[in-house]
């Protein structure tokens, strides 16, 4: 897998990732800047790092696991693993333009 | 890090506070209580506690359960108490009004009912702030809406230590010095801890939280926050104060009680001025229904308690028709917006968490209608500013009436409420996405995720 197909599963994800929205928001999560990192390494495993608007908000299993259930199903991926982080903790101004 | 669970009990505690807030609303539309009866009398004592501990307080313990975690990062340790609370308390309640009825003289239980109530309940508020505190306790240092938290737990403990006295005052199964000046002087002191200590300053420091959650505004813990929750404590501790004095028969009681009055003033200007910061620095174009409708709530908070400070006003059946205002204007009020939000968001959860990522789905709020519920509130805060006008003017059937409007509007929410429940709004296409989980109305799903 050369750097042209990692940036191109990289992108894939990112697009499958706009098919999960934040329940309160009504966003897609990659356009509100809660997905901090996609890296693809060889043989199609995937770190995904992630956080929500909220810490500790009641949606916060149900999304980390619709992100990795999500990422599995991208063709090219072998592996996906999602980490939550609050490091920065998520701002209103993480969001795109567009969201 | 572990994501938050959903609170299991949440929507069986909301359930109950609804039944409770029609009862309490029925019986004053019924003519039961006060204005039709006097102030202190047993019929009033059925409704107001109806309301304060039926409605109000199993909806904020409700609340809490589910919203304390967001408040503090960390899962609510020992919730699997939360079902022998309700019960503690529902239980509790039902001996309670008994013991009142009986006091009335309109049917003939034993007297007994009231004390053996006022344990239960003392119970049931023990085993829920039990829950609470060691929660927050392996949580600090707390952030500040949490601490707002603890500052109304410690006014729960005090109403309820207070009222469980009064309980066995009032049954005759106690009789002293101590007793005959706490119910001649310590009524006042009760309803404040209750009503102000308990209930505003938790849904103060909640609503710090979840207003910057529904507006997409930064949290930022200002100094007028800080300020706010000096305030509010320092209102908790004179009250409580004013209570030792109270019994000790010390004179002083009621300067403390106005300089208690006079702290939540303030308290409520800072806090005034923190949601508007909030609101002015919000990333959503336009707030949503339960956050104007709380506004509303807001400004009778803020009238109410100005009122209260002024002295002529806290006496006669003036009084009345301010604690009134705030009880229905603010406390219910704002119960009732963050309902309208909470119940279609942990709906959402229910139904649709589990599917997200692998079917479309829809957004929390195509689970209501705010146009409708937007006539709603509309109606209800006219409803409770013409009751409470009516009470100052002394015009029991127009009382009535508005009373009936307000019970209308709360009627017409419920119904709301069992619609987002049902997920009846949500567009067809979206509503039953393959591996959804159909929400039970008010009982957890057998194989619910959750707290433990």
């Amino acid at each position: 897998m050369n750097e042209m197909d990692k940036a191109t599963l990289t992108e894939e994800i990112r697009t499958a990732l706009r098919m999960i929205i934040d329940p309160e928001i009504g966003k897609n999560i990659v356009d509100l800047g809660l997905v901090y990192d996609i890296v693809v390494e060889e043989g199609g495993v995937v770190y995904v790092t992630m956080t929500t608007t909220t810490r500790f908000c009641p949606a916060t299993d149900f999304l980390k696991e619709a992100v990795q259930a999500c990422v599995w199903y991208v063709p090219g991926v072998e592996y996906a693993e999602v980490r939550l982080t609050y490091e920065p903790p998520w701002t209103p101004q993480m969001m795109l333009d567009v969201a | 890090m572990p994501g938050a669970t959903l609170s299991r009990w949440t929507m069986s505690y909301f359930a109950a506070a609804c039944l409770m807030l029609v009862a309490a609303q029925g019986l004053m539309v019924a003519g039961y209580g006060y204005p039709f009866a006097d102030r202190g009398a047993p019929e009033t004592l059925v409704v107001v506690h109806l309301v304060a501990i039926g409605w109000l307080s199993l909806l904020m313990a409700g609340a809490l359960l589910q919203f304390v975690p967001v408040l503090i990062a960390r899962p609510v340790i020992g919730g699997r108490f939360a079902v022998p609370a309700l019960l503690l308390l529902l239980g509790g309640l039902g001996l309670l009004l008994g013991g009142f009825v009986a006091l009335s003289g309109a049917l003939d239980p034993p007297f007994v009912l009231l004390p053996v109530g006022g344990v239960m309940l003392l119970a049931g508020f023990g085993l829920f702030a039990g829950i609470l505190v060691v929660t927050l306790y392996s949580a600090r240092p707390l952030p500040l809406p949490a601490r707002f938290v603890a500052t109304g737990l410690a006014a729960l403990v005090g109403a309820t230590l207070i009222g469980s006295a009064f309980t066995v005052a009032l049954s005759g199964l106690a009789e002293g010095p101590l007793l005959d000046r706490l119910v001649a002087d310590g009524v006042a002191l009760h309803a404040a801890l209750g009503l102000g200590g308990w209930l505003s300053a938790t849904a103060i420091g909640v609503s710090y939280r979840l207003f910057s959650m529904f507006l997409l505004a930064p949290e930022v813990e200002r100094s007028t926050s800080r300020a706010a929750l000096w305030g509010a404590s320092l209102a908790v501790g004179l009250v409580a104060a004013a209570a030792i004095f109270v019994l000790s028969g010390f004179f002083g009681a009621e300067l403390l009680f106005a300089a208690a009055l006079l702290f939540t003033l303030l308290a409520v200007f800072f806090y005034g001025a923190d949601v508007l910061n909030i609101y002015r620095g919000r990333k959503r174009k336009q707030a949503e229904l339960n956050i104007r409708a709380s506004f509303a709530a807001l400004g009778l908070f803020a009238l109410s308690i100005l009122f209260l400070n002024v002295p002529a006003l806290r006496t006669g059946d003036i009084v009345a028709a301010v604690v009134y205002l705030f009880v229905f204007g603010w406390l219910t009020g704002l119960g009732l917006a963050q309902l309208y939000k909470i119940v279609a968001f942990l709906t959402w959860l229910e139904a649709y968490g589990p599917v997200l990522g692998r079917a479309p789905v829809p957004r929390v709020q195509d689970l209501v209608n705010e146009r409708h519920a937007d006539i709603l509130f509309r109606l209800y805060y006219g409803a409770v500013v013409v009751a409470t006008l009516s009470l100052v003017a002394g015009t029991n059937g127009l009382f009535r009436m508005a009373v009936a409007g307000q019970l209308f509007v709360t009627l017409c929410l419920i119904r709301e409420f069992i619609r987002a429940r049902r997920l009846s709004i949500v567009p067809a296409a979206l509503r039953a996405p393959a591996g959804m989980v159909r929400p039970h109305l008010f009982l957890p799903l057998s194989a619910f995720q959750g707290d433990k």
